[in-house]
């Protein structure tokens, strides 16, 4: 027990007197899973509207598919990116093996199933009758879809906490496809895993706290901006 | 101005709508009546544009409609559901929705917004929720909500199914209001229900609906029933409280027509080769829009009879006087 009391101590010094390193790797990771969290978001949400409503061949497939997909180990997506990243593989022109952009890749490849799947079932549980009110009304296919969404809110808040987690906490993607480069894709998963290693424990519980942190900040964040929302 | 040609319209393979051709005329006011599920909350969202029919076509101004219907021509028809739903917001907000999608001023918008809800009685509930309201709020709401758009065809299903007389009144009302209003696009409505009275008092051309079919009979004293043997040459059919004899060579579902003018109406039974004789009260009595009187009567189901006002006053047929309606087991329309 001692070695984790210790920890702790070490880890609020370190936060407290704002190590560079610890900040460097929490805004690398916030950057990443951000940037994937949009990403994925602005393609499954659609992705999850359309399965949802529209009738079409193979839309069945389509949803197995994606619900499958939830479950991909993310060591075998970090396996088959860093395949088609690496020198000798067709996306290797590209030069993103080892870089932050491919960490993004391959969280974009995790979460986007999560937005699509999530979104499709949250989608499937707005009364049908809204979306008819909004075409009766003279609603276009966007604004159809914004208010059918705007009725749906609380579960696609969900679906992007649910992303957003997934990709900030992710470590096999980011290892493979990272490398767990210090200062350059060294993200706060890799680096608890790394450091906790090297037995530097202080080191590991600061940066544990901190993406907990991360955590709690966005989900009170979605819970506020939910709270606004009346009837 | 809309019609449905040839159209067969299914759910999971199921058959609801089978209508060779339904034409709603530019400037009709068109009641559609039949039982639940009788197909007619089908038709209007066939007519509303929101499906496309499984086969044949809905024809628009003598043009075919895509299967996938023009933003533009969806804004010319708006429906109101048996049971509405308001979207988030304020009932002000509900009200004004289809004029902010049309892209409509503010100062404009909120005009117009004043104008239905004053109509319709809901000046005071403006800033209200929709959890803030009950059902017959909602459903003048929604009712509002579609006039406010000024539709070239305004369908509604149920209008009054949860609004008590006086708010049904300011219901149409309103739609008179609207209509008489209109000088160069006059406004078409098409009302689904299941009750006669409000669709005599409302509409000038009644259709009846069963069984996803127009019906070949008028639309009174229309029973969904199970035919079973009654005797030799009769079936029998238990509608509400009273068994119907008919004579016809068909057992099982079926659709049965009472037509009200073969209906006998007396004080006393008739002895007479009549097979149905239902002895009841008078509920209502009112002009009928095809000449002659009205008579509502509950003899253990509510049937409607006509006959002559000469008849009505002899027999002194008022509300709660006690009646009998004779009819014949040949004269039952089975389909």
């Amino acid at each position: 027990m001692e070695f984790l009391r210790e920890g702790f101590r070490r880890a609020l010094a370190l936060l407290l007197s704002g190590d560079a390193e610890v900040f460097g790797i929490a805004l690398l990771t916030l950057k990443i899973a951000v940037v994937a969290t949009v990403i994925a978001c602005g393609v499954g949400l659609p992705l999850g509207y359309l399965l949802a409503t529209r009738r079409f061949w193979g839309r069945r497939a389509a949803l197995t598919a994606v619900n499958t997909a939830l479950a991909f180990p993310t060591v075998v997506v970090g396996l088959l990116l860093f395949g088609l990243l690496s020198r000798r593989g067709p996306l290797g022109g590209l030069g993103w093996l080892y870089t932050w952009q491919a960490i993004v890749v391959g969280d974009v490849l995790l979460a986007l199933p999560i937005a699509a799947a999530l979104s499709a079932a949250a989608v499937q549980g707005v009364d049908p009758r809204v979306r008819r009110t909004a075409e009766t009304l003279g609603a276009g296919r966007w604004l159809t879809a914004w208010t059918v969404a705007r009725e749906a809110r609380f579960a696609l808040a969900a679906v992007i906490t649910a992303a957003f987690g997934q990709v900030v906490a992710e470590i096999g993607a980011a290892m493979m496809l990272g490398g767990n480069i210090r200062g350059s894709t060294r993200t706060l998963t890799t680096a608890v895993a790394l450091y906790t290693a090297q037995g530097d424990f202080g080191l590991a519980v600061a940066l544990g706290l901190v993406l907990i942190a991360i955590a709690l900040v966005v989900n009170v964040t979605l819970q506020v901006l939910q709270g606004k929302g009346g009837g | 101005m809309v019609e449905l040609r040839g159209v067969r319209h299914r759910y999971d393979g199921r058959l609801v709508l089978d209508l060779e051709q339904f034409a709603v005329p530019a400037g009709a006011m068109l009641a559609v009546v039949g039982h639940n599920g009788a197909g007619k909350s089908t038709l209007l969202r066939l007519l509303a544009l929101l499906e496309a029919p499984t086969e044949g076509s809905v024809v628009w101004d003598g043009a075919p409609v895509p299967r996938r219907a023009p933003t533009a021509l969806r804004r010319r028809v708006t429906l109101v559901e048996q049971r509405p739903v308001l979207l988030r917001g304020t009932v002000l907000e509900n009200i004004g929705f289809g004029l902010r999608v049309r892209g409509i001023g503010r100062a404009d918008a909120y005009k117009r917004t004043a104008e239905v809800a004053e109509q319709l009685g809901l000046l005071s509930l403006l800033e209200r929720r929709r959890t803030e309201l009950s059902d017959g709020e909602v459903q003048r709401v929604a009712v509002a909500r579609a006039l406010a758009v000024r539709p070239d065809v305004l369908l509604l299903d149920e209008p009054t199914s949860s609004a008590d007389r006086a708010a049904a009144g300011a219901m149409y009302r309103a739609l008179s209001h609207e209509r008489a209003g209109r000088k160069a696009r006059p406004l078409t409505i098409c009302i689904a229900s299941h009750q006669l009275e409000d669709a005599y008092r409302w509409a000038d051309d009644i259709r009846a609906l069963a069984d996803g079919r127009l019906s070949p009979v008028t639309p009174e004293n229309l029973f969904r029933v199970e035919l079973a043997p009654a005797g030799t040459d009769t079936m029998s059919a238990r509608v509400g409280a009273i068994d119907i004899l008919v004579t016809t060579d068909r057992a099982g579902p079926a659709v049965l027509a009472v037509p009200p003018g073969d209906i006998f109406v007396s004080r006393e039974p008739l002895s007479s080769s009549a097979r149905n004789v239902l002895k009841g009260r008078v509920t209502r009595v009112a002009a009928h829009r095809g000449g002659g009187v009205a008579v509502t009567a509950d003899v253990g189901v509510e049937l409607i009879a006509i006959v002559t006002a000469e008849a009505c006053r002899e027999l002194a047929l008022a509300p709660d006087a006690p009646v009998v309606f004779s009819f014949k087991a040949s004269a039952v329309r089975v389909f």
